[in-house]
């Protein structure tokens, strides 16, 4: 298991992550080819890069005024999901009540039908609530997107910590929420912040609701401000190139900072079988 | 357990400055009525259209609102395929949001629109301010129509047109017969790899293109009368045709994937000899930076077949939401932007075809692009075809964009194509 | 006791806004979309456009258009061009007259109708539904409808055989006027499971459910394996596992809008790189292959989808390997159990549970695949590539007919409900067992 890797490996990685990466790979190339020599040639270097594009990436339209956007709606949306997620969870796991089936199916059952069938309905209550061209205005329909996902993950999670270790948290007195919030939460750590990952990235990908319920420039998301670089006849592909390589680091960095969350020492550490 | 209170710590912090977030939101719209109530009827429209890259639409606001200091026009950017703008009208309309007052519609829209009650009949202004519509060209005002009252203002307007390389071809081709041997001829020369370039995907584009075909060998989709006419031998000739093109050797092998962008993609990247699409890939050919066929590029009407010869009617019309509240401010703004000022500064500034004929007489809009001061471009406008003009318009357009991609990729034949594409036109129409 | 009762309330507390939230913002919606189903319901259709049990008047359109078309009936009297057509313009008028008449005559009706003629003088569209409509007899709805499709025949026949141009365009309005004034009176569409009979006998909704499936199954089946590869790789310890961790997630981080644009860009049969390569390798006879055929079409959209989505699966996947605690495999090392056998002893069973998580959400989600096809494909060509949610996306909003839309998603509904309870019941029983039991 902890044997070290040899250089095979190694090698195989990174032939490995050269596929995965291959089209980003080429989207970067692509942004710093001179307009003229993005099509029609299947040359990896350009012998005279430029970052044009780039500059018309962040001038033509408002591309920091989107990564904020996206950014603070994301954290939201997984802030208040997990929070509601992993209450609801530790409920359906932990605590005695009836339904519990019911509950999850029920659950479920809200990302069992297109997406797009929910949108008018949605719009309209928006609307109505007046938080059309605002943040709570996307966050509130991503929260209940990535629930059923979040209360499954978290669910199972929870599920394999053991009885024991809540059973002497109870016995030193411990409120059920307590044991909650000081053995269950930590202990799942892994899960929680896998969860934390896909939420943020599921809302920062979002693209229809982000379109039609945000539909000013000061408050449009990544997606959105991305397909907003193209005009009727044309698809300036340098552009869009550099804003998807612009917007996606700050992505690669998040998951790097929280993916260190998501390893085994913390409960492999604290449950023994 | 130190980190979970700095992530709860985090969250308040978050949690307050959304909440911060959402009162300036509130705050901000209060002040917006107050300006509205108070100081001498200042009113704000909110006028929805596309991207515009060349700053066209902007330079149109600011003279208007230069004309009329007390209505302010902010603008709200629609995506910028067509689709998915359309889609998002009914959306926002179908709830009766107020929100938007004037909007840019795709020709094809105002029957759709002006059945589903989206839009606000302009007959009364028309008749109040004195406009003559016969100063229009007649197709463009005949889409806006719809049960004989007039629902959008025409604002400007598109034709196909055949594109060929000067350096390559002496006189363009006369009919589809002669493009057809001219393509498979020259292909080759100069650098090309390709006879011909055409828009041939699943989608509206292929509507347009199928219209020409059809119409250039006497065909009809839709007649006078609201009859389907689709099954006739005139129309199977028209698609038979455009099989012929799509299946020969000298377009590119997957042309069934070709829109605009991938025609225009090709055409400035030397590719091909001929090519149809709409007047602007004329100033995209011109663009040095991009273009390695600058200077080389001569355009022409589309070939006929046995019938005539005939370019799909495109362009964009402007509406009023049914809902505005300020349908007087709408209005001036509407026809300002289709009058001969707003339509000139949309052609001088954005390149944009009028849709009133004595425009082309005006020296500026004759400079302004190569195109205008055409006789024959202008006469293409003037007669070009338009597609149904039908409250179901997109059922018709999706049943005719399967069943002409289906014959295109040889699964059906153009006979069958005709039949289904009348059984169930009427089908839809019936219901 | 009583302990245990506080539990159980506040069990129900943490449960409830995560259930009220769902409820209220997607539940409600659904069931919604159920009801419309059940209706013949068109946006652009005026008569069909919202959901009527029983016959209704709409009277912001009629007043409306009565007022022209009173007025341009006389007119068109004036302007026959013989008497028998005066004549029948003349009759045709009257008789309108008669059955405006009787509507007017009933229940509170001519207050109404006031009311709404006040509005339409001042031009403010009407949004208050009881102003707008007023619900009137079934029997009378359907006389005066008929009624008026006879005279928009009539007069459409006299515009079509008369030579006179001014005549031929005023009867053509008129006929127009009728036809309007037909749709502002309104019969039930209410239809029942109609749409259903309907679109169950749809031979493009079949195509298109099965266009779904297999994508459904390729892309699924595929990430599964790949996904749980990638999960064991990224698990073991080695230098620079962070990078490749976030690397690997990159292709998931790209939202999907703008990388279905960049693998058309990839594909594209002239200037794509992949399609290129793919063709340089032999693995397609032509570069054009992959976008311009309907086999081609669909191996893209499942390509283009596992490179997007394999790593949402790894990551999955990936949590649920941390919680297989080390000892275990100390233990079978002890035992002399190989590598493989430790796959298929320990981390299989014991992933069984993060395996259903995955699956049935990646399922759920291909299931309704909409944004990735409708940008690469937009379902084409000839429908080869058209999933259920594309249909049901052109049904809703470009043919804004709501009630056949509702159904399809209802379709989806129904199948994604289907396969989710087999998952349950066949992989996953004991996500639910252990935990009701104590």
């Amino acid at each position: 298991m902890n044997k070290r890797p040899g250089i095979w490996f190694y090698i195989f990685l990174v032939v490995f992550v050269f596929f995965v990466m291959f089209p980003f790979i080429w989207v970067f190339l692509t942004s710093i080819k001179p307009p003229g020599e993005i099509f029609n040639n299947f040359k990896w270097f350009t012998s005279n890069p430029s970052l044009e594009s780039y500059e018309n990436a962040l001038t033509n339209r408002p591309l920091v005024r989107y990564m904020m956007n996206s950014f603070i709606i994301s954290s939201l949306t997984t802030i208040i999901a997990i929070a509601f997620a992993s209450i609801a969870a530790y409920a359906l796991t932990r605590l005695p009540i009836k339904f519990k089936g019911l509950i999850l199916g029920v659950i479920l059952a809200a990302s069992m039908f297109p997406q797009i069938a929910i949108i008018s309905p949605i719009y309209n209550f928006i609307t109505a609530v007046g938080l059309r061209n605002s943040y709570m205005g996307l966050v509130i329909p991503y929260i209940t997107i990535s629930l059923p996902l979040a209360i499954w993950i978290l669910a199972t999670f929870f599920q394999k910590i053991p009885w024991e270790l809540e059973e002497s948290a109870k016995l030193d007195g411990a409120t059920p929420f307590q044991t909650f919030r000081k053995v269950i939460f930590p202990l799942a750590a892994p899960g929680v912040f896998t969860t934390g990952i896909l939420v943020f990235i599921a809302a920062w990908n979002e693209y229809l609701f982000a379109l039609t319920i945000n539909t000013e420039d000061t408050w449009r998301t990544v997606p959105v401000g991305i397909s907003f670089y193209q005009s009727q006849f044309t698809i300036p592909w340098g552009d869009i190139s550099a804003a998807t390589v612009i917007v996606t680091i700050p992505i690669v960095i998040l998951v790097l900072i929280f993916q260190r969350r998501i390893v085994a020492g913390l409960t492999s550490g604290s449950v023994k079988e | 357990m130190k980190l979970w209170n700095k992530k709860v710590a985090g969250a308040t912090i978050l949690t307050m400055s959304m909440l911060l977030g959402a009162c300036n939101g509130t705050d901000k719209e209060t002040t917006d009525t107050k300006d509205g109530d108070t100081s001498e009827k200042k009113v704000e429209i909110v006028y929805a259209s596309g991207v515009d890259v060349t700053g066209a639409t902007d330079k149109l606001i600011a003279a208007f609102e230069e004309k009329n200091p007390n209505i302010t026009v902010k603008r709200q950017e629609m995506p910028a395929d067509t689709g998915a703008s359309h889609d998002q009208y009914v959306t926002t309309f179908s709830s009766q949001s107020a929100e938007i007052d004037v909007f840019d519609a795709d020709v094809i829209w105002p029957a759709e629109f002006a059945q589903a009650q989206y839009a606000l009949e302009l007959d009364r202004f028309i008749e109040a301010d004195g406009i003559n519509m016969d100063d229009y060209f007649p197709g463009t005002v005949q889409s806006g129509n719809f049960n004989g009252r007039q629902y959008a203002m025409p604002k400007y307007t598109d034709a196909g047109l055949l594109f060929y390389r000067k350096d390559i071809v002496e006189t363009p081709p006369k009919t589809w017969d002669e493009l057809f041997d001219m393509a498979s001829e020259l292909k080759g020369k100069e650098g090309t790899e390709f006879g011909y370039l055409m828009q041939a995907n699943q989608y509206e584009g292929l509507v347009c293109n199928a219209v020409e075909f059809i119409a250039a060998y006497g065909g009809q989709v839709v007649d006078e009368n609201n009859e389907v006419v689709v099954n006739t031998p005139e129309t199977v000739a028209g698609i038979t045709k455009m099989v012929e093109f799509v299946n020969s050797d000298f377009v590119p092998s997957n042309i069934l994937s070709f829109q605009e962008t991938e025609t225009n993609n090709a055409w400035v990247g030397g590719q091909s000899v001929f090519a149809r699409n709409w007047p602007y890939m004329q100033s995209t050919s011109e663009d040095k930076e991009a273009s390695k066929v600058a200077g080389n590029v001569g355009f022409a009407v589309l070939p006929s077949g046995d019938d005539t010869n005939a370019a799909t009617l495109g362009g964009w019309m402007s509406m009023i939401n049914r809902y505005s509240e300020n349908q007087e401010a709408a209005w001036e703004f509407v026809k300002f932007m289709s009058g001969p000022e707003g339509q000139k500064i949309s052609a001088v500034e954005g390149g944009r075809a009028p849709t009133i004929a004595s425009l082309y007489e005006d020296e500026e809009v004759k400079e302004a692009a190569v195109l205008f001061s055409n006789e024959e471009f202008v006469a293409t406008l003037q007669n070009a075809v338009p597609r149904p003009v039908s409250p179901i318009y997109p059922v018709i357009s999706d049943i005719m964009q399967v069943e002409l991609s289906k014959a295109l990729a040889k699964d059906i034949t153009p006979e069958e194509a005709a039949k289904n594409m009348q059984d169930k036109i009427v089908a839809a129409m019936a219901e | 006791m009583k302990f245990e009762l506080s539990e159980k309330q506040l069990g129900y507390l943490m449960v409830a806004p995560a259930l009220l939230l769902v409820i209220m913002i997607t539940l409600w919606p659904v069931a919604q979309s159920f009801y419309n189903s059940l209706f013949d319901y068109r946006l652009n259709d005026p008569s069909r456009s919202e959901r009527f049990v029983k016959s209704n008047v709409d009277l912001e359109r009629y007043a409306n258009d009565f007022f022209y078309l009173s007025r341009d009936l006389e007119g068109l009297a004036g302007q026959a061009p013989n008497q028998d057509v005066a004549d029948a313009a003349t009759k045709i008028s009257k008789d309108i007259e008669a059955y405006h008449e009787k509507l007017l005559a009933m229940d509170g009706l001519s207050e109404q109708y006031e009311e709404v003629e006040g509005r339409l003088a001042s031009f403010t569209a009407i949004s208050d539904r009881e102003l707008k409509y007023a619900e009137v007899d079934k029997d009378f709805a359907s006389d005066y409808k008929d009624f008026l499709t006879s005279a928009e025949k009539e007069i459409t026949t006299l515009s079509q055989n008369s030579e006179d141009e001014a005549f031929k365009t005023a009867s053509a309005n008129v006929a127009g006027a009728i036809n309007s004034s037909n749709r502002a009176i309104i019969e039930s569409n209410f239809i029942g499971l109609g749409n259903y009979s309907k679109y169950l006998q749809s031979e493009r909704m079949w195509k298109a459910l099965g266009n779904t499936m297999f994508f459904t199954v390729a892309s699924v089946g595929v990430e599964l394996v790949l996904g749980l590869l990638i999960a064991l790789l990224i698990n073991r310890v080695f230098m620079g596992r962070g990078l490749v961790r976030a690397s690997v997630l990159i292709p998931w981080a790209i939202p999907t809008a703008v990388a279905a644009m960049m693998w058309a860009f990839l594909y594209d049969g002239q200037t794509g790189i992949v399609s290129h390569y793919f063709e340089q390798f032999g693995l397609i006879r032509d570069a054009s292959v992959l976008l311009s055929t309907g086999t081609g079409g669909m191996f893209s959209v499942i390509f283009a989808d596992v490179w997007k989505t394999t790593p949402y699966m790894a990551l999955l996947l990936l949590a649920g390997l941390q919680t297989i605690s080390g000892s275990l495999y100390e233990a079978a090392e002890v035992d002399g159990a190989n590598k493989w056998q430790q796959f298929w002893k320990i981390t299989l069973p014991m992933l069984k549970s993060a395996i259903l998580v995955a699956l049935l959400f990646r399922t759920l989600d291909a299931f309704r695949v909409f944004d990735l096809i409708f940008v690469l494909t937009g379902g084409g060509p000839a429908n080869s590539t058209e999933s259920i949610s594309i249909y049901a996306y052109i049904t809703l909003f470009s043919q804004q007919n709501f009630g056949a839309g509702s159904v399809l998603s209802v379709i989806v509904f129904a199948c994604v409900a289907i396969i989710s309870t087999l998952f349950i019941k066949f992989i996953g029983s004991d996500l639910f067992a252990g935990r009701s039991s104590r």
